[in-house]
């Protein structure tokens, strides 16, 4: 969109006990790009989510999200700011129906109060109705139309995946962060995650992609931020990184684990 | 006889508004509360303070207002409210599962020996007493008690309403998607420590309330009357109706309390061993539960699945018929088959 950065990262350092996870970090995202970021095990991806998404702080440097300051927030005040990630593992709420799944994903959380909740039930009833035919529109998409009233610890790992991609298309975010949405997942499923993370940017949302999946992360992404050993070491697009020195080196030389 | 029904019914509608309450703290939020039982006991003893007069030496108390019955319950509310609230937001904040109910624990065995040894506040270990027939206004003693039950019966009619509609309302919902996955739930904006701890208050009110009727219903209340680990009973009676269900807590909460406490007294106990009755009745619960944790771990009535209502409803025949879970992992977590694709629906939405 513009060149004013959507997501800016600047020199963000994170250590666990003596072990510096992240070094001096900084990343610039756009707004409305698909971004992938790579890099071998260890290189600290996994934990720059943490630090943006509030669930870990860092111990210096900042994280602005749309021109806001996000270090110290809550992750749930940073979600409410526009941002949804996932986890390396599907996180479903595994006693709900798939479709409380998406629901939830949904519901605007003024519905939420307990006030609310007792006194005007039917109100709140109507206004879940109103949302019937967009979930429906996404569960059809998502193929779980068929199981929307199954419990959803009970679907495979692939739908698990799909019921991910459901929730937050339900949600709306400006920002997405997926860590390693391909996990697990064979190529037929992988290409139809694919086509979910291209919607996401075409409803507005901005996209961050971890991934190992090479070739998904050159069909998918407009651009690539590659990090090793805590530190951003190269960002640019797929095809200029590929005989960049640094690159190469961190995938096939140094990736002693 | 008929007046020992109305007995047992009064006592297990009281019991089965603490246990709905409980049911929200552990059946929905997922915390294992081992405190509710002080909440209940805090009711009962505000409300008899709150309701009889001054005390008279060498009976000591606190407050001894005089207040009408159904305001001193109320005040008892807010009071547990208050209390519920400081234990919450210590025990809540970051402590969850096992930490989380040995927090709670403490808590409960401090307020019990508190109350058991600082006189001044509820004349300790001898208990307070004086609360008869608050409502009775000149019915006789035989039909005071049919009027209590309906009024019992009633309050739990009314909770049950309210409870069954947080049930099934957006909020309930998220409550339990906070059980089910705190950082998943964040990750979607809601506050985990404020779900959590709203439905910890809600789930004390009751409590609460349960001990303002249990007040009424006993009339006198000493550290003998209660003890911490009866919240077993509680959760023998949740675990059987079916956690998370509000109907099927109210169903577990009778079978429990008719079925096991009150028809254990009709085994009887030789002389020279008393306590015989009551040691049983404590076995027969124990056996219940796991009994029920191996063959039907979701309860009689199992916590409905969805709030949209577009579940098909079941009869009560379901029960003979619905195949028991043994199993509640979902198994390997990726499995190729499903996604056997011919045409793409997320390919053709967007294209």
């Amino acid at each position: 969109m513009t060149s004013t950065a959507f997501l800016e990262i600047t020199e963000v350092t994170k250590t666990f006990g003596g072990v510096v996870a992240v070094n001096g970090c900084s990343m610039r995202i756009r707004e409305g790009t698909v971004v992938g970021l790579i890099g071998p095990n260890g290189a600290g991806k996994s934990s720059v989510i943490d630090l943006v998404s509030g669930f870990e702080r860092p111990d210096s440097g900042s994280v602005r999200f749309d021109g806001v300051e996000v270090v110290g927030k809550r992750p749930d005040v940073i979600s409410r700011m526009g941002l949804i990630r996932t986890f390396q593992t599907p996180r479903e709420w595994r006693d709900l129906s798939v479709i409380d799944n998406v629901r939830v994903g949904k519901s605007d959380l003024g519905r939420e109060t307990l006030w609310r909740s007792l006194t005007s039930a039917r109100r709140l009833r109507r206004l879940e109705q109103d949302d019937d035919e967009e979930i429906g529109a996404l569960m059809v998409k998502y193929r779980l139309d068929e199981i929307r009233n199954h419990r959803a610890s009970g679907l495979s790992g692939g739908q698990k995946r799909l019921l991910e991609f459901a929730r937050i298309a339900a949600a709306k975010p400006r920002l997405t962060i997926l860590d390693e949405p391909m996990g697990g997942v064979n190529p037929v499923l992988g290409e139809r995650i694919g086509q979910a993370i291209r919607d996401l940017r075409t409803a507005g949302s901005t996209v961050v992609v971890v991934e190992h999946n090479l070739p998904f992360i050159e069909q998918t992404c407009d651009e690539v931020v590659v990090m090793d050993l805590g530190s951003v070491i190269a960002q640019g697009r797929f095809d200029e990184l590929r005989d960049n020195k640094r690159v190469v080196d961190a995938y096939l030389g140094n990736d002693d684990e | 006889m008929l007046q020992y029904w109305t007995a047992i019914l009064t006592e297990a509608s009281i019991f089965a508004v603490l246990a709905l309450g409980i049911d929200m703290i552990w059946g929905w939020a997922g915390d294992f509360d081992l405190s509710a039982y002080a909440y209940f006991a805090l009711g009962v003893y505000m409300t008899i303070v709150l309701t009889v007069g001054k005390p008279k030496s060498p009976v000591e108390y606190v407050l001894g207002w005089h207040l009408p019955y159904l305001l001193a319950v109320a005040i008892a509310v807010v009071v547990v409210v208050f209390f519920a609230s400081l234990i919450g937001a210590v025990a809540l904040r970051s402590l969850r599962e096992v930490y989380f109910s040995i927090t709670t624990l403490g808590a409960v065995w401090a307020i019990y020996y508190l109350v058991e040894n600082y006189t001044p506040l509820f004349n300790g270990y001898n208990g307070v007493s004086g609360l008869f027939d608050p409502m009775g206004g000149g019915l006789s003693y035989e039909a005071y008690h049919y009027f209590f039950l309906a009024f019992c019966a009633l309050v739990l009619f009314l909770v049950y309403l309210v409870v069954q509609r947080l049930s099934k309302s957006p909020f309930g919902r998220m409550v339990r998607a906070v059980r089910d996955d705190e950082k998943a739930a964040s990750v979607y904006g809601r506050n985990v420590f404020w779900t959590k701890y709203r439905t910890y208050l809600f789930g004390a009110g009751l409590a609460g309330l349960a001990g303002g009727l249990f007040a009424a219903y006993i009339g006198a209340f000493n550290p003998l009357d209660w003890k911490p680990t009866e919240i077993f009973v509680l959760y023998a009676a949740i675990l059987v109706g079916g956690r998370g269900n509000p109907k099927g807590v109210v169903l577990g909460s009778f079978i429990v309390y008719i079925g096991f406490v009150e028809m254990t007294r009709y085994i009887p106990s030789p002389a020279t061993r008393p306590e015989l009755g009551s040691a049983l009745r404590q076995i027969l619960i124990g056996v219940l539960i796991i009994a029920m944790l191996r063959f039907r771990p979701s309860g009689i009535i199992p916590e409905r699945l969805g709030t949209d209502g577009s579940e098909p409803r079941r009869s009560w025949r379901h029960f003979f018929t619905r195949p028991i879970e043994t199993d509640p992992s979902p198994g390997p977590s990726y499995e190729p088959d499903d996604v056997d694709v011919v045409d793409d629906p997320v390919q053709g939405a967007t294209t």
